[in-house]
């Protein structure tokens, strides 16, 4: 029974995952995609790994319709209606895609993979958790917060509201003495919309709070005034 | 089967015209019938009022999309030259006793279901100019099935390339106010440019339980159809809902002095009496634009005719009268999108 | 109970579930409007009349998603209700993580609803379909939080275990941000008032726009029966299940399950529905780090 549906999933999961490509709907790859990991979620469970299957199904699932709605977003073509090539070198890629296949098939069923069953009703849940709290909570934890670290990030950068005005206006640093030139670069005349957003944010970080950054310039300001 | 539909509610479809009767705005207080949203949930296209010239392709494009078996009943107009065979009610027959009889009739196989007014074939041929059928611009771009693919166009809120579909929205969705057609550029579900085709038609919906509909609130917009008589438990249950706090604070505010909060108050208080607004120079443009879908659903239904109708006025109407076929109630528009 | 006669159990349950939803449906909205009373046969005149017509297509619609997402949709409530034990140690899918499988329902249903404005090829559909995603993402976040902290004092991720923790004191009183927190991801799930972004009425029927004759008759189901589901849930995590004297265990769980369906609805059909992005704020500023909060209250009653 366990092998028949281990033989029936995997199936799934290959044809599914050779679907992403060939479908001109980038939706329907998209989900193509989720089933196949679905499958493999499947997969797991049959190994014991309930909690595991099960959240790959969960993650799989929210990933996959955030990528979808980027898909809508994005493309410009996400239906389909017109037919679709997803790769640029048709012919090398399929040989490239047979050829890892091949290989990686080869790799499994060459190496001698290891063979302890588990003791049947072992709680697999619970050295799951004692595992994710016990040896590898800093891996975890880390990778957490530097993923959170990094979408952040992302988004900051590609904000348009930037620092010192919009990001797609040339924005400008502020000056080292108050109501100077901007620091580093000259402004050239004929950005007009670089001057610009250079004096209005100019205007805006003389008058806010001072940022870390000033501190610096306010010192060197500072220091001729008290030398004098 | 038949014998069970039949004592369901009626399902009818509203298509309102010119001059359409009072009484269209409080059909839906009969509980024998359901005025229902979508063309496609309903059995019956009920005609209240003449239908212009200009918007009759638009109606037997609205009188396909409503699934066999159907019918059509004009309620004090004419009927149309395809539309001759259907039943047509004057102002004094008793309109809901007809609606039942076309539905059992229509169950029963006695009254045949109509034909497609529109032949059942995309208007465009698919295969466009490129090597593999598109449109010609790499994988994207031209007109497959004959509806202009969305391009790139930055989005004027900050910059990014997103895929712009421009669209005409139609007179007879029931979140518009009638006669009104719109043509919308959408980035998602913001509206990025607007211009009116047609302008809404004069008549007197009710602006209070248009704006309660679109809320989330039907039972409460009943309610307020139903009269003022009922004033204490209204008033309970439209503060309870919360929907005073659910509109945004300054919606459809500048320039034109009172935002939808207000006028939502004055209308659910004081129906008879809805707010001045000054509409000089201003157009939906001026209203709509950045806003997204639900919000400008709420500006343009928060108004009394007479100011939606100076308002649309105002606005610019598109050059190109080149429109596309198409088989729902908005079309696609070839020319300058494609 | 054994597996087949918990299935069977399963079926009348959610079938009989599903007629007494669509009954409160209609009596709420009735109350509200001012307007008389209600079949009891309503939602079956309703069923046969939507049957009785053609199901009609639009153009180059994605056919296969477009099944897929109603039967998806119905599959996943019935999943949500088998997880549900009507017994000690009874449940139709009886496994360790029950929770997390509730959870992994919770982001499908959330697929399918996007698959179902998606696959008719209309507008007004698909801007139905991606506001209801980004309502739908974080709302189940916030399930997530409020449910892990309901399955601290059980120390099991397993809802049998969860119902017979609640044996002293149910997790309504323990845990007090719950239930209300975890009402509004029903509201969410079931398409319902307030959350009702996919299928509202300034889309003109949103998802469901385009959906005519069987399809539309399937999709009202599958609604009402993802209600039954969520209620279930519901009353299993927070009001103790199948717990209670005298009665036997199914019929009090009928008995809350009724109960939380009728607040659901209750509340489906008295609060307004308020712009997309003031709602996506009010979640994210204010619905979440009170979800925190619990969490937080949870874990220190746990360590205490």
């Amino acid at each position: 029974m366990t092998d028949i549906a281990f033989y029936a999933l995997s199936a799934l999961a290959i044809w599914s995952g050779w679907r992403v490509f060939r479908v001109d709907s980038m939706i329907r790859a998209t989900f193509a995609l989720m089933v196949s990991f679905i499958c493999v979620g499947g997969i797991a469970l049959l190994m014991s790994a309930d909690y595991i299957g099960i959240a790959t199904v969960f993650m799989m699932a929210v990933e996959m319709m955030v990528m979808g709605l980027f898909m809508v977003m994005f493309m410009m073509n996400p239906a389909g209606l017109n037919p679709m090539q997803m790769v640029h070198q048709h012919r090398f890629s399929i040989g490239a895609g047979i050829a890892a296949f091949i290989g990686l098939t080869v790799a499994v069923l060459a190496t001698n993979l290891p063979n302890n069953p588990l003791p049947a009703g072992r709680d697999t849940l619970h050295d799951l958790g004692v595992e994710l709290l016990g040896g590898s909570m800093l891996i975890f934890e880390t990778a957490g917060v530097t993923l959170l670290a990094t979408m952040v990030g992302a988004v900051v950068l590609s904000s348009r509201p930037g620092r010192f005005g919009d990001s797609d206006a040339g924005a400008v640093p502020p000056g080292l003495q108050p109501g100077g030139q901007p620091a580093g670069r000259k402004v050239e005349k004929s950005g007009g919309h670089g001057g610009h957003g250079g004096d209005s944010s100019y205007d805006m970080n003389m008058k806010g709070a001072p940022k870390s950054d000033d501190a610096p310039h306010k010192r060197h300001g500072k220091m001729p005034e008290e030398e004098s | 089967m038949a014998k069970l539909a039949s004592q369901a509610p009626v399902p009818v479809f509203v298509a309102q015209g010119d001059d359409a009767p009072a009484e269209t705005a409080r059909l839906c207080l009969n509980s024998t019938l359901t005025i229902v949203e979508t063309p496609r949930a309903a059995a019956i296209l009920l005609v209240a009022g003449t239908i212009p010239a200009s918007l009759i392709p638009n109606l037997h494009r609205l009188h396909d999309q409503l699934p066999h078996p159907r019918a059509t009943v004009f309620w004090q107009a004419e009927p149309t030259d395809l539309l001759s065979e259907a039943v047509t009610v004057r102002n004094d027959d008793n309109l809901v006793s007809v609606l039942t009889d076309t539905r059992s009739s229509l169950l029963s196989g006695s009254h045949g279901t109509e034909a497609d007014l529109l032949p059942d074939a995309p208007p465009n041929e698919w295969r466009g100019v490129g090597s593999h059928g598109q449109g010609g611009k790499g994988m994207m771009g031209g007109t497959p099935y004959g509806r202009p693919m969305a391009m790139t166009a930055a989005d004027f809120r900050d910059g990014l390339e997103l895929d712009a579909y421009t669209a005409d929205f139609g007179p007879f969705l029931p979140m518009f106010p009638p006669g009104l057609v719109l043509t919308l550029t959408l980035q998602g579900d913001v509206i990025q440019k607007v211009s009116v085709v047609h302008l809404p038609f004069a008549g007197e919906g009710n602006a209070g339980a248009a704006l309660l509909r679109l809320l989330g609130l039907p039972a409460l917009a009943k309610r307020l159809l139903r009269g003022p008589s009922d004033d204490a438990d209204f008033k309970r249950l439209i503060r309870l809902s919360g929907v005073r706090a659910a509109i945004p604070p300054g919606l459809g505010c500048a320039p034109i002095g009172s935002d939808v909060r207000e006028r939502f108050e004055r209308l659910t208080t004081d129906p008879g009496n809805p707010s001045k607004v000054h509409v000089d120079g201003v157009g939906l443009g001026d209203l709509l634009i950045g806003l997204e879908w639900h919000e400008a659903m709420l500006v343009l239904n928060s108004f009394d005719d007479e100011s939606l109708r100076a308002i649309c006025a105002n606005t610019s109407s598109p050059e190109l009268e080149e429109k596309n076929g198409d088989s729902m109630d908005h079309e696609g528009h070839a020319g300058h999108m494609s | 109970m054994t597996f087949a006669p918990a299935l069977t159990t399963l079926i009348l349950f959610l079938a009989i579930g599903i007629w007494i939803a669509a009954i409160l449906d209609a009596v709420f909205y009735r109350r509200i409007s001012g307007q008389g009373g209600v079949s009891v046969l309503s939602p079956f005149y309703a069923a046969a009349a939507h049957l009785s017509r053609q199901r009609l297509t639009t153009e180059a619609p994605d056919r296969l998603n477009w099944y897929l997402a109603i039967a998806g949709y119905l599959a996943i409530a019935t999943i949500g209700l088998a997880v549900v034990p009507f017994g000690p140690e009874t449940a139709v899918i009886g496994i360790k993580t029950s929770v997390v499988l509730w959870g992994a329902c919770e982001s499908l249903v959330v697929v399918l609803v996007f698959l179902h404005g998606w696959s008719p090829n209309s507008p007004l559909a698909l801007i139905g379909a991606y506001r209801y995603v980004a309502i739908g993402l974080p709302i189940m976040l916030l399930s997530m939080f409020v449910l892990i902290a309901a399955a601290l004092p059980a120390r099991s991720l397993d809802l049998r275990d969860i119902v017979a923790s609640q044996e002293g004191l149910w997790n309504i009183i323990r845990q007090p941000l719950g239930l209300p927190l975890f009402l509004l991801l029903g509201l969410s799930l079931t398409l319902r008032g307030p959350f009702d972004y996919a299928d509202s009425a300034d889309l003109a029927g949103g998802t469901s726009v385009e959906d005519s004759g069987a399809n539309r008759a399937g999709w009202q189901v599958a609604r009402l029966a993802m209600l039954v589901g969520f209620s279930a849930i519901a009353a299993s995590t927070f009001l103790g299940g199948y717990l209670g004297p005298i009665l036997p265990g199914i019929v009090w769980l009928a008995i809350k399950t009724l109960i939380l369906m009728a607040v659901v609805i209750g509340l489906s059909h008295l609060l307004a529905r308020m712009p997309v992005a003031r709602m996506l704020g009010l979640i994210w500023k204010f619905l979440l780090p009170i979800a925190f909060v619990d969490l937080l209250l949870a874990g220190l009653v746990a360590l205490a």
